[in-house]
């Protein structure tokens, strides 16, 4: 069984996601939030194994959720779930340590496979074009390139204070940094 | 001229009902010096040369109004504003008497240069009005002073009168011109934030229940009747299509200027393009005061053709020009690239898209070879609206 938390501001989208999810064998749904404030306690209540996570958020938006989520002990698998096929949010995404990008429009079958992809550890993000990484470097700070030339890479947090000598809080800090500087406007 | 037939002249001219208004009064005043200034010589008793005057005053009133009121380049030009007032002055010269009552029409030649002048040209005028009187006076009637104190004083206020006129006249112009500008400006942010909100509205309500339905449509294919899995898929595919019209909407509401001028949103484009590498934009000029919509339509086709240029006719330099030429806008987007296809491929969207931008905002574009050079040019030209000055 896997379970699944949703975190969507939208109720009639976390009607239809639980109503979906539920009749899936194999997978249940462990709770739902709205995010912000009710994130927290219903992470606690319900220990879930796959949080689908809503790009946008009241707020803080979904990328800065999943870094934080991603920062705690035993942290879920996270599947940014977006309205927007955007293909200059696979980097965020990435940066921010999500297993998965998931485009609001593909049908429940899709959904499903990415959820299960996602509960098996398996990290499947869309393919980021030598573009999209030169537009990136471009808006992050000079320093913080070689990070976001590991993150891109495929290093863990880990690997990278190893590499660039530095504590791992500092990675996470530079991280944030990183983050922040490669915010996306994207049209709400 | 009765209110009524001034407001069923305007109906018949182009131009705002304030202006109109605002010009049959000017005309008003006119007409009504020129009969109380023959009035005056009537009543005081015809002596040489005079009943020429007469006829001469009474006939320039009426050229003049004329003029003023069909006239809408010759009445904004300087020349005439020179000519009018030589003239009234010449009328006063001739009477003899810087008192004389031709003085009131000239007063009325200095409403139009007073209204239509830059503020900051106001005070040379209004100087440059008195001085012109006290020339008149000085050189052609009883000379000052030799006349004793009241008709110093009488001089006094023929010399203040027609400044104090044109400075008033010429600050409520101003304030009407910054009202009028506040107010358009104040439309436009509103039509922009309405545009925001429906967007919105249409993004974070009405196409995340288009997500859940077509999320809960599509969990049902093969779990249904074998007889329903046709209509299923038909709704699905509906429901994609209507995500994907949404967007399209969204897109379109979001104005793509977001208060920015538009050459710099042309300029911030051409940038994010050059990214891609190989192709050096120049942006030149800089685009009129045009409604909102027309600016928008004129930056997607503007961008339509720079993605074009880069995409499908492998330029390297691309130059934008911005031009306002006689009454109306030019957006140009000239390129090296190897030219048109000989054939114009089937479902070039794009190209009609363009085209029907264009002729919504009544704009023309014209997609043509680059004059004596390789290379392609596009052309989109909007008429602009020309403001009727008073």
């Amino acid at each position: 069984m896997i379970r699944v938390l949703i975190v969507d501001d939208h109720p009639a989208l976390r009607a239809g996601l639980t109503t979906v999810l539920r009749a899936e064998p194999g997978l249940v749904v462990a709770g739902e939030s709205a995010g912000g404030e009710t994130l927290e306690p219903a992470l606690r209540r319900c220990r879930p194994d796959v949080v689908l996570l809503d790009y946008h958020l009241p707020g803080e938006d979904g990328i800065q959720v999943c870094h934080r989520l991603k920062r705690t002990v035993l942290p879920p698998r996270v599947l940014l779930y977006s309205a927007h096929a955007s293909p200059a949010l696979a980097i965020p995404a990435l940066v921010a340590g999500a297993d998965g990008l998931v485009n609001k429009g593909v049908s429940a079958l899709d959904l499903f496979e990415a959820i299960r992809l996602a509960a098996r550890g398996d990290r499947r993000l869309p393919r980021i074009s030598q573009a999209l990484v030169a537009d990136a470097s471009s808006r992050v700070h000079i320093d913080d390139r070689p990070l976001l030339g590991m993150v891109i890479d495929g290093s863990t947090p880990a690997e990278a204070a190893e590499t660039l000598g530095v504590e791992l809080d500092q990675v996470n800090r530079r991280t944030q940094r990183l983050l922040g500087a490669l915010r996306l406007e994207i049209p709400t | 001229m009765s209110p009524r037939a001034v407001l069923a002249l305007a109906a018949r001219l182009p131009g705002k009902g304030s202006d109109v208004r605002w010009l049959g009064l000017l005309l008003a005043a006119r007409l009504l010096a020129a009969v109380f200034a023959v009035l005056l010589l009537l009543v005081s008793g015809l002596r040489d040369l005079e009943a020429e005057l007469v006829v001469a005053a009474l006939a320039w009133g009426m050229v003049s109004a004329a003029i003023i009121w069909w006239g809408t380049t010759i009445r904004s030009s300087p020349a005439w504003w020179v000519a009018d007032g030589t003239v009234c002055l010449g009328l006063v010269v001739l009477s003899g008497d810087w008192r004389s009552p031709f003085y009131l029409l000239w007063l009325t030649a200095l409403a139009l240069p007073a209204v239509s002048v830059r503020l900051r040209r106001v005070p040379p005028l209004a100087v440059l009005a008195s001085g012109s009187f006290l020339a008149v006076a000085t050189a052609g009637g009883p000379v000052p002073g030799s006349l004793g104190p009241v008709a110093s004083e009488t001089l006094a206020i023929h010399l203040v009168l027609p400044a104090g006129l044109i400075c008033g006249l010429a600050y409520a112009a101003d304030a009407l011109r910054r009202l009028d500008a506040e107010r358009a400006q104040r439309e436009r942010l509103a039509i922009e934030a309405e545009r925001r909100r429906i967007a919105f509205e249409l993004h974070d309500s009405a196409k995340q229940r288009v997500h859940a339905a077509h999320l809960l449509a599509s969990s049902l294919r093969g779990g249904v009747d074998p007889s329903l899995e046709a209509s299923l898929e038909q709704t699905v595919t509906e429901l994609e299509s209507a995500s994907a019209d949404m967007d399209t909407s969204v897109a379109e509401l979001r104005s793509p200027l977001e208060g920015r001028p538009l050459a710099d949103a042309l300029r911030a484009r051409a940038d994010e393009l050059a990214l891609a590498g190989g192709v050096r934009i120049t942006v030149r000029g800089h685009a009129p005061e045009l409604p909102p919509l027309h600016l928008a339509h004129a930056f997607r086709v503007g961008a339509e053709a720079l993605s074009n240029a880069i995409r499908h006719a492998d330029a390297s330099r691309i130059v934008v020009t911005l031009e306002q030429e006689l009454g109306r806008f030019a957006l140009r987007v000239t390129d090296d690239g190897k030219g048109l296809p000989a054939t114009t491929r089937t479902g070039a969207t794009g190209l009609l898209a363009m085209e029907s931008r264009a002729a919504t905002i009544g704009g023309r574009l014209t997609v043509g070879e680059r004059a004596g050079a390789r290379g392609t040019c596009v052309l989109l030209e909007i008429p602009i609206e020309k403001e009727t000055t008073p």
